[in-house]
């Protein structure tokens, strides 16, 4: 603490600059960061993962920490955009669960340090005369339209493809195109495609199905105990958020100290308790309530996991074939 | 006929103030939904409460004001100059600015910012908005002005010249004072235009840029928000008092 | 004369600088390649312009290009009576015509919100609907084409409503009595002699209000719910979510050329007006 306060030699001119997902800080995280490190942040929220890219692409962004999911460190990585990080200066790195020490996206954390974590499935209002336990149902007329998909490529190829049989990191051309064919088939069946801004007009009862992350699934749960969601049988994807501090960032002391301090046991649990996130920290997992520790929705028994599979870095042209059929997909 | 017009009319002006009149209704509702619970200014605190909107009221205010200062300065010029002499090509230019597709504008300035912070090393924020917004609201400013210029009578310059004044005071002293109410208009026609942009901003804006449309924007696609029917009724308010007092100004002339 | 010149130079920097110039950089980006992520990279190309004639993107043309000339129909349609009721109407024009502009210096996203706030399955619209028990269910009026006409009409109805108003305005109330008197009924009257003499205020609302709507892309994202997709819609998207940037900038450019073929087949007479 006096290390971290010995470091703060001017007032509160430093700043820091944080682009994260909405939803994903407690109220009190960074006014406790601003307080002890004595400096601004400026903290501002996206909604998809694809307006993350296109604002920070162009490697002079003014962001210093992001938060991309993991099929997206790989690129970043080849596009320079990240800092290669320095362990030395993350000793709460330690705090990780043990899943996300060596993850397959970046085994030796050289960039990345996963900061929450689930799945993508289906969040369904109770009441409806056919519960979506498979993707396939999202298919059929049962919920007169009022279903809604993620604006988001990856989520909507992939659970085509996985109702169809293949990998969601699937790049061939085949199995891609049978893929956006069943998102144009469903299309008309949609309300809309929508990320996270959906979630209160499930709760309202507007959308009564919805292809959703499981942690914004669980908050809605908790606002309208007529909710559920349903981890598809066909199989669904994984994935994990994780901070990275950006090459251009202009203020990497801050931002190591931010990385830092979002890994210490009690500022992860509570944001994972306020916000109802499945966080990668298992020292904060461990000072959960059991309700929330044990809450099946946000950390899936091994069994369920079994069904998920990671969203995988795409190589160049595959990206490209699958960029294109979003656009025809969301053209048509 | 002499019934079907005043009766015509009347519905037109419901539907053109229906949805205003609504929106300002519902903000005072003490309830989130479209249902009537009780009379409240809750959201109206809200609204102040909300640092985020706070700052994008500023950043709207700032952008708005900087670029009608500069826009107005040079478009009024630069309509004096065509008054003077006709130039096809860059009113042609400045009816195609006008009438090019946001989308377009905003882009294109997008990809010019990039490429030329390739070898600047700025980034995108507050100037590049302000930039982009001097160049869609000039044509306005032109626009406005050649108009007021062309009801003008052209004598009395050619007098004050034949007096012995110079180009400058002719314009200085005997053009520009009569424009100025034409000013006020363009001025204002300009900060409302560039206080309500949303698209060209939304593709410009940088980290410390966001601007009142945008946050607007961002609340409006997650659904009902009395916060926004109440920032809504400020906002329209504000700018009519601004509309109906320059109106009144330029009357009174 | 040197004045002219000083007074000329900035406008016409800040045209070639922040107009122009773009353009002609979006023009480059058309032939060039897409990198992976964005971007663009270097063999020139005509891939782009190729691609846009797949009859996927015709079709968006096709549908943008109706969407916008019913939405210019029915601005016509809606905004000649009003503008004819207000050039008649003697002493209360200018507050006539200042109360059909006002709701235009209103935020355009603002007002479009409004609508979202009447039509959606919980809004005003069907909350009352319902609570009168006419209907049972919520009515599906939001994010669908009809919507976002609605959204187009209602946005530009002013555009059109001034330049009408501006001619009839000089319409001789006398021609309509002779009319009258040489046995015409009130809508023949219309008909034949408003109609020929309103043209060029016509043709000058068409122009703005059929530019806006054809390269709209706020009124169908959020009326439309981000399915019906139009050319701005579809540009916005190769910049952001389909990081095609070259495809992007040729549908940009196709859009910009179109603007110019309305501009001149509608603008000469509609310039003058203006």
């Amino acid at each position: 603490m006096s290390g971290a306060l010995a470091g703060c030699t001017r007032g509160r001119e430093r700043r820091l600059n944080v682009y994260n997902w909405e939803n994903y800080v407690a109220a009190s995280t960074v006014p406790d960061f601003e307080r002890e490190f004595q400096c601004t942040v400026r903290y501002a929220t996206y909604g998809s993962a694809e307006e993350l890219l296109a604002k920070v692409f162009s490697g002079n962004s003014g962001w210093d920490v992001v938060f991309p999911s993991n099929s997206f460190i790989e690129p970043m990585r080849q596009l320079d955009l990240l800092l290669a990080l320095d362990h030395g200066r993350l000793p709460n790195l330690k705090n990780l669960d043990t899943r996300f020490q060596r993850p397959q996206w970046d085994p030796g954390l050289a960039f990345c340090v996963p900061y929450m974590h689930s799945v993508t499935g289906i969040l369904y209002a109770k009441s409806v005369t056919r519960t979506p336990l498979a993707w396939a149902d999202l298919w059929t007329d049962s919920y007169s339209r009022r279903v809604t998909m993620l604006d988001d490529p990856a989520e909507v190829l992939g659970a085509c493809l996985k109702r169809l049989g293949h990998s969601v990191n699937s790049g061939n051309d085949g199995e891609l195109k049978a893929a956006r064919d069943l998102a144009v088939q469903q299309k008309p069946l949609l309300r809309a495609y929508l990320n996270e801004e959906v979630r209160d007009q499930v709760v309202a009862g507007d959308v009564l199905v919805a292809q959703m992350w499981g942690q914004v699934a669980q908050v809605a749960i908790d606002n309208a105990p007529n909710l559920a969601f349903s981890f598809p049988a066909e199989g669904f994807a994984l994935y994990a958020d994780n901070s990275v501090i950006l090459r251009e960032s202009k203020h990497q002391d801050l931002a190591y100290s931010f990385l830092d301090y979002l890994l210490r046991p009690e500022v992860a649990a509570k944001i994972a308790m306020e916000m109802r996130t499945a966080t990668a920290n298992s020292a904060a997992r461990a000072i959960l309530p059991a309700a929330q520790r044990d809450n099946t929705v946000l950390y899936p028994t091994a069994e369920v996991l079994a069904r998920g599979e990671w969203f995988k870095a795409l190589p160049g042209p595959v990206q490209r074939l699958r960029d294109r059929y979003w656009t025809e997909i969301k053209s048509s | 006929m002499k019934r079907f017009l005043p009766v015509y009319a009347c519905a037109a002006y419901l539907f053109l103030y229906l949805p205003l009149l609504a929106l300002g209704a519902f903000s005072f509702n003490d309830s989130k939904i479209a249902v009537w619970h009780g009379f409240t200014f809750d959201w109206y605190g809200n609204v102040f409460r909300n640092s985020a909107l706070v700052e994008g009221m500023l950043n709207s205010l700032l952008i708005a004001v900087v670029a009608t200062l500069f826009a107005t300065l040079i478009g009024t010029l630069a309509a004096y100059a065509l008054w003077q002499k006709r130039l096809p090509w860059l009113t042609g230019s400045l009816y195609l600015s006008l009438l090019s597709p946001e989308i377009v504008t905003g882009v294109s300035l997008l990809v010019f910012f990039q490429w030329m912070f390739r070898f600047l090393k700025l980034q995108l924020g507050m100037h590049t908005v302000i930039l982009a917004h001097i160049s869609f609201s000039l044509a306005y400013v032109v626009i406005v002005i050649l108009a007021r210029l062309r009801t003008f009578d052209r004598s009395l310059e050619e007098a004050a010249n034949d007096l012995g004044a110079t180009d400058w005071q002719a314009f200085r002293y005997v053009t520009a004072p009569l424009l100025l109410p034409g000013i006020v208009a363009a001025a204002l026609l300009c900060f409302t235009v560039s206080f309500d942009d949303y698209v060209i901003t939304s593709l410009v804006a940088g980290v410390n840029s966001e601007t009142l449309p945008m946050i607007i924007y961002a609340m409006a696609r997650k659904g009902v928000s009395p916060e926004v029917n109440a920032l809504s009724v400020m906002i329209t308010v504000g700018l009519g008092v601004l509309v109906l007092v320059s109106g009144r100004l330029e009357s009174k002339r | 004369m040197k004045l002219r010149t000083w007074f000329l130079a900035p406008g016409a920097l800040v045209m070639v600088g922040l107009f122009f110039l773009p353009l002609l950089i979006v023009l480059a980006y058309s032939f060039l390649s897409r990198g992976a992520y964005g971007g663009v990279l270097l063999p020139w190309t005509i891939d782009s312009y190729a691609r846009i004639f797949d009859s996927l993107y015709l079709a968006i043309l096709w549908r943008s290009v109706w969407i916008a000339a019913v939405s210019t129909a029915l601005c016509l349609l809606l905004a000649f009576p009003l503008a004819l009721y207000i050039s008649r109407a003697g002493a209360r024009k200018t507050l006539l015509l200042n109360l059909v502009m006002l709701p235009f210096w209103t935020s355009f996203l603002i007002r479009t919100y409004a609508w979202m706030f009447l039509l959606r399955d919980t809004g005003l619209i069907n909350t009352v609907l319902q609570g009168l028990h006419v209907i049972h269910e919520p009515l599906p009026l939001l994010f669908n084409t009809g919507a976002v006409i609605l959204g187009l009409v209602y946005g530009y109805l002013p555009f059109m409503v001034l330049p009408l108003y501006a001619t009839l305005e000089k319409l001789d109330p006398a021609l309509l009595d002779a009319a009258a008197d040489l046995g015409a009924s009130p809508v023949v009257a219309v008909w034949r002699v408003v109609v020929p003499i309103s043209k060029p205020g016509m043709m000058a609302g068409c122009l703005l209000v059929f530019i806006p709507c054809l390269g709209a892309y706020l009124t169908p994202d959020l009326m439309g719910g981000g399915k019906t997709v139009m050319i701005g819609n579809l540009v916005q998207n190769q910049f952001t979510t389909s990081r095609d940037w070259p495809f992007g900038a040729a549908i940009s450019l196709l859009l910009m050329g179109m603007v110019l073929l309305v501009m001149r087949v509608l603008g000469d007479k509609g310039e003058e007006l203006l």
